[in-house]
């Protein structure tokens, strides 16, 4: 016997098979998919492609500053380190933190936004008026403020990836939440409130299942703001300092004088990282967007 | 009928043209004739953070009121020894106690006024007095009971103690009649930019903070005028603009630059580099036992650091060679003592006595005093506790970052294990305080009279408690013997300086048989300047010392420009400017023209 | 509610007016906003570990205790914290934004001097590239799937996609060596130019980086609402009666894919604040986003706490102007 469960998630499978369908045919998604891919086998594969110890100081055999080469690819910078191991190892923590901080984004996110969009009076309301608070500040002055009063005694990838999470979870919140208004409006959820569903079950049954499209296409814009955001903060100094992340190579860059020996390789591989896997997020999630919203699909 | 589009173009075009028409007719004018005075620049990238002498601690700072002040005595260009200032001549009374000091006469402030006696007592009598002030200039006035002035061009000063630092009193003369109006509680936020009246060399005559201090030469100055007309001081927060800038000439000298960037400007046509021997050493500082004055614990030190074979180990383990070469890129040397050997006096040299680096010496080491080596290759002590230090970097110096790493991937060799925390000086000046570490790296910069340097280590210098409340002294190891103590107290009242080198001597030697600190290397003052502009550049001391930012101010009185230089005709840069500023009015009459008319618009194939 | 006369396009207007208890509402909801900033920024910076004191000590670690507590007693310190917060809004409200620890100024000094340079060079890069984006974007929104569309769209994601600083770092590294642009700094206190012109050839560089990447968001922006009215069903009308499409969209689908661009542009105000951090911190440019990079050298909290203001303030500020703005400009929307 099908069970009222069953029948949704056989819609939502065949909803999915559908997605999937339309995405493939997206170039521009297709793209982007394999550069993530690209990255995320380099990130996971880090120690059969480069040795760790390759990023420590003492062990650094190479020439200082030199320009790519066969053994070097990518350059060496100022204490001999080749710069295609700092890029791949880097490759980690940016998308780690990427990663992680979009995590916290979205749940903040998405439980503010359905939460302001659902419930009436003063909670919901409250959660709006934080959700425009929020949207207002500007963010990297209040990712500075933040980073800055974090207590030392916390690892500071941790505080990096809090500090993103909760300085960027306000874009994704309003986009739910007018989502959650138009969906609060239809029928079938009228039902459930009188069949005697509480606020719990219209939301996780309901509402979010309804959103996750929204979600969806929101989270890879997201992580693309998240990993930009830590390439910031560790240029200026605010990320870990004993971690490698692209941010921290190009801030070691600026430090150690790059603008005037021209090692023009230092501060590019890394710059180009950054810009390639933040290009194919946005990409994936314009192409997720052209296949949800039936009118770009046309046009396309 | 004006769409929204157009009224949105027509208000960028406006705008843009409100900024860049002005220039217009700038461009259209000859440029204005050289002036016929010299002006010299120097590119600094430390801000001055005030230009009030009782507020502003960096160096550049210091150097900005070497220039617009005067102090009694001043250090000698060729060795830093003491050489008459606005005191003319001195004598000391027979117990050492009583000090006379002449004031050069005829000396005038900037404002006409004459410098007399009462201006030095006003000086002196306001470090002793006032909070701010004597917590700038308290030690050099801690010892000061008296001062007074016996008619308008004598001042006599007595001391509670002979002291041999008289003679080095770095308290700037200010003008009684200007301060006067600036109370104790104003004092702190004083800025002291708007034309300050100095007797010094130079006189300010334009701040613009982060910027530019702009300097007119004082051509009365008693020590004879400056051959430049005018000094300006740029500020550069980064290495690359500044060292471009002495490139371009925007700037005619560079100070404190990094390694990297001084091998970048060597070798380069009309530059000449100056690898200036500095007063300063970097060190890997050790809680040797943090406790306030009163000798109660503070902190949370490894208890095992008290223990001078664990530190003498530690000290073996570095390889001070690699640290030169790799971080220093061998500019510098490599350090013992306290007192750098530019102070050729008192600097103490353990000679062939100099602790080598061994690793097989610090394992042993270890292993006597009773740390052997656990499982995993960590070692321990009797009481189970492992040797797990935590060591701490400076987050705005970028060889602190790079030393830390390589003395904790070295102290791994040796069965400690090393955490890096990088914090910035600031966090780490209030961690020290009240002793919670177990090592780090920091430098100091030390003064001709060594006296301030060997007192950091004194027991009295040491964290002291009120009321629940921990401030900080000076000590940075918290060590604290007799007999060091004695040392220090026995040199800061012995006047002949044989006698005094003596025990200096045996202080420095003292602290190093002791590891109170593992000094790691004396480094370089990287400046470099254009030889083609200017000559004349003084060294302190004579053999290779740094050009500026000295005891003094006689490279900016000495230097004189190479050639009648006239100044350029319409610079390459300046042509550039034109053509870009052109092409950028260009630009935007083509978009303004795209924007308006779009009548003749071809039709059909265009739509979709 | 558009309304389309024979002659087509958008009647001139008589200057609307706001009505009164729009614009209040909207000014005390701009209010509410700063006064939640204000209470973010007092409660975080309590639980910093580091003494205000050190402010009015000048050798931090040499300062007398007697006078420390003497300091803390005036700065109000040892008060319940409703007490301290009382303080602070009395203060802010005199434009007393507390004292500088690395600058031993006071920090609305600072800020007021360098407020001028960062607003010429941001304000500049905004209006160079908000008018070539969305000039650009609408351009591409038309001709949607042209190759100007499709070049202009992938170039601008890309350029979308790199922080501002990036470029501004690269193309120093690679112009520094040629002397084409000045190296850092707003004037050069030896160039025989005139001020205004110096200034302009000092900006070249970091406005040039600004405005690559807004170009790219505004054009973006404008391309998509662009889109949305492209194939609205008003213009079918407009189409219909045989005008020219280029009169189709100056007419009728500019304007109303404009407005919310313009709105929009007000909104994205705080990128701009996010960037002139950056941009400024390579470029050494005097004004507030380079205080700020100098201001965590410290950290200097009075000052970051400062600034921290001083930037929501402002975008709270462009936010009110665009939400009092836009009912003026488009008149389909009721001010209500």
């Amino acid at each position: 016997m099908k069970t009222a469960r069953s029948i949704a998630w056989a819609r939502r499978r065949v909803a999915l098979g559908a997605f999937w369908q339309g995405y493939r045919r997206d170039r521009e998604g297709l793209f982007g998919l394999v550069v993530l891919v690209v990255f995320a086998t380099v990130a996971i594969a880090a120690p059969l492609l480069a040795d760790a110890e390759g990023l420590s100081l003492t062990k650094a055999t190479g020439p200082r500053l030199a320009p790519p080469s066969l053994a070097y690819p990518f350059g060496t910078d100022e204490d001999g380190r080749s710069v295609l191991t700092e890029v791949i190892w880097g490759s980690r923590i940016s998308l780690l933190v990427g990663l992680a901080a979009t995590v916290i984004s979205m749940v903040i996110g998405t439980l503010v936004g359905i939460g302001s969009g659902h419930f009436r009076g003063v909670g919901g309301g409250l959660l709006g008026r934080l959700t425009e608070w929020f949207l207002v500040i500007p963010y990297l002055p209040l990712a500075i403020v933040l980073a800055t009063v974090f207590p030392p005694d916390v690892p500071r990838i941790i505080a990096v990836i809090i500090v993103i999470g909760v300085t960027s979870w306000s874009g994704t919140a309003r986009l739910i939440r007018a989502q959650t208004l138009s969906i609060e409006e239809r029928p079938y959820l009228e039902r459930a409130r009188a069949l005697g569903g509480g606020h719990w079950h219209q939301m996780s049954r309901h509402i979010l299942p309804n959103v996750m499209p929204l979600v969806l296409a929101n989270t890879t814009l997201t992580v693309s703001i998240a990993i930009l955001a830590e390439t910031t903060l560790s240029f200026l100094g605010l990320g870990d300092p004993l971690r490698m992340s692209w941010g921290k190579i190009l801030d070691n860059a600026y430090s150690g004088d790059v603008i005037t020996s021209g090692a023009w390789w230092w501060a590019l591989f890394p710059g180009l990282a950054v810009v390639l896997v933040v290009r194919a997020f946005n990409m994936c999630g314009r192409a997720i967007e052209r296949v949800l919203d039936p009118r770009l699909r046309e046009l396309a | 009928m004006i769409s929204p589009a157009r009224r949105l173009a027509l208000a960028v075009t406006a705008a843009l043209a409100a900024l860049v028409l002005p220039a217009v007719p700038a461009l259209a004018e000859d440029t204005p004739s050289p002036s016929a005075k010299t002006t010299f620049v120097l590119g600094i990238k430390q801000d001055i953070d005030s230009l009030n002498p009782y507020v502003g601690v960096v160096a550049s700072a210091y150097e900005a009121y070497q220039l617009m002040y005067d102090y009694l005595t001043g250090s000698s260009e060729k060795d830093f020894s003491p050489v008459p200032g606005l005191a003319e001549s001195w004598e000391t009374s027979a117990d050492g106690k009583t000090w006379t000091y002449h004031i050069r006469k005829g000396v005038k402030w900037s404002d006409g006024q004459d410098l007399t006696a009462k201006d030095v007592v006003y000086s002196f009598q306001r470090a002793i007095d006032g909070d701010t002030e004597n917590g700038q200039y308290g030690n050099y006035v801690a010892n000061i009971t008296k001062v007074s002035a016996t008619n308008d061009y004598t001042v006599v000063m007595e001391t509670s103690e002979p002291s041999p630092s008289m003679l080095r009193l770095l308290v700037p003369i200010l003008p009684e009649h200007t301060w006067s109006k600036v109370s104790g509680e104003d004092v702190g936020t004083f800025a002291n930019d708007n034309a300050p009246v100095g007797s010094g060399p130079f006189k300010l005559v334009e701040a613009k903070k982060g910027q530019s201090y702009r300097f007119e030469a004082n051509k009365q100055y008693w020590a004879g005028a400056p051959k430049i007309d005018e000094l300006i001081i740029r500020v550069y927060a980064d290495d690359a603009p500044l060292a471009q800038a002495l490139r371009t000439s925007e700037v005619h000298m560079v100070n404190d630059i990094s390694a990297s960037v001084f091998e970048s400007l060597m070798n380069q046509p009309n530059i000449t580099t100056s690898d200036s021997k500095y007063s300063g050493f970097t060190e890997l500082a050790y809680n040797v036992g943090a406790a306030t004055v009163d000798g109660k614990a503070i902190g949370n030190g490894h208890p095992a650091l008290k223990d001078k074979r664990v530190r003498l180990a530690i000290d073996h383990a570095l390889d001070r060679n690699v640290l030169l070469d790799k971080v220093l890129r061998n500019h510098g040397t490599i350090a013992s003592g306290v007192i750098p050997p530019i102070y050729a006096d008192w600097h103490w040299n353990p000679g062939s006595a100099a602790r080598a680096f061994d690793v097989a010496k610090a394992n042993e080491l270890l292993d006597q005093a009773g740390y052997p080596k656990g499982a995993g290759g960590v070692r321990a002590g009797p009481d189970g506790k492992k040797l797990e230090f935590r060591l701490f970097g400076r987050e705005s110096s970028e060889t602190s970052k790079k030393n830390v790493e390589y003395i904790r991937d070295w102290l791994k060799e040796i069965g400690i294990t090393v955490t890096v925390s990088i914090m910035s000086e600031d966090q780490l000046t209030a961690v020290i305080g009240e002793g919670e570490y177990d090592m780090f790296e920091w430098g100091w910069v030390v003064e001709p009279d060594p006296d301030f340097q060997l007192s950091v280590f004194s027991c009295g210098q040491r964290s002291t408690e009120d009321g629940g409340e921990i401030s900080a002294g000076w000590s940075d190891s918290f060590y604290c013997d007799e007999s060091y103590d004695a040392l220090y107290e026995k040199q800061k009242t012995i006047l002949d300086p044989a006698a005094r080198t003596a025990v200096i001597k045996e202080a420095q030697q003292h602290l190093y048989d002791n590891a109170v600190y593992s000094v790691l290397y004396y480094y370089n003052n990287f400046e470099a300047y254009r030889s083609d502009k200017f000559t004349g550049f003084v060294h302190q001391p004579s053999n290779g010392g740094s050009l500026v930012f000295q005891y003094g101010t006689y490279t900016y009185r000495n230097i004189a420009p190479v050639t009648n230089q006239t100044a350029q005709k319409r610079s390459l840069g300046g042509i550039a400017l034109v053509i870009g500023v052109g092409a950028g009015l260009i630009a935007l009459a083509g978009v303004a023209v795209v924007l308006f008319s779009r009548r003749r618009r071809v039709t059909a194939d265009e739509r979709e | 509610m558009t309304t389309t006369t024979a002659g087509g396009g958008v009647r001139a207007r008589r200057p609307r007016a706001l009505p009164l208890r729009y614009v209040v509402r909207k000014t005390v909801t701009a209010f509410g906003t700063l006064v939640f900033v204000v209470i973010v920024n007092f409660f975080l910076f309590r639980v910093l570990p580091g003494d205000p004191a050190k402010a009015f000590s000048p050798r931090g670690r040499n300062a007398d205790p007697n006078r420390l507590a003497e300091i803390r007693r005036d700065l109000g310190l040892g008060l319940p914290w409703h007490e301290q917060f009382w303080a602070y809004v009395k203060n802010l409200a005199s434009f007393d934004l507390g004292v500088s620890w690395g600058q031993h100024a006071p920090v609305s000094r600072l800020i007021g001097e360098r407020l001028w340079p960062t607003v010429l060079l941001s304000g500049t890069a905004l209006l160079l590239a908000a008018g070539i984006g969305m000039w650009l974007g609408a351009r591409a929104g038309w001709r949607h799937g042209s190759r100007l569309d499709r070049v202009s769209s992938s170039g601008a994601v890309t350029l979308y996609s790199t922080p501002e600083w990036l470029l501004g770092l690269v193309l120093l590294i690679v112009l520094s060596d040629l002397g084409v642009i000045p190296a850092a700094g707003m004037q050069n206190p030896l160039s025989e130019l005139p001020p205004a012109l110096d200034i302009a050839w000092h900006m070249v560089a970091p406005v040039t980086v600004l405005a690559v990447v807004y170009i790219a968001e505004y054009s973006l922006i404008m391309r998509s609402s662009m889109l949305d009215e492209r194939y609205a069903d008003y213009l079918t009308t407009a189409r219909a009666k045989g005008l020219r499409d280029d009169l189709v969209m100056r007419r009728h689908a500019l304007p109303n894919a404009l407005l919310p661009s313009i709105t929009l542009f007000f909104l994205t105000l705080g990128f701009v604040v996010s960037g002139a951090i950056g941009v400024e911190t390579v470029f050494n440019w005097p004004g507030l986003g380079r205080l700020t990079y100098d201001a965590l050298r410290g950290p200097d909290v009075p000052l970051l706490q400062g600034l921290f203001l001083t930037f929501s303030a402002g975008v709270i500020l462009m936010n009110l102007v665009a939400d009092l703005l836009y009912p003026l400009l488009d008149p389909r929307v009721r001010a209500s």
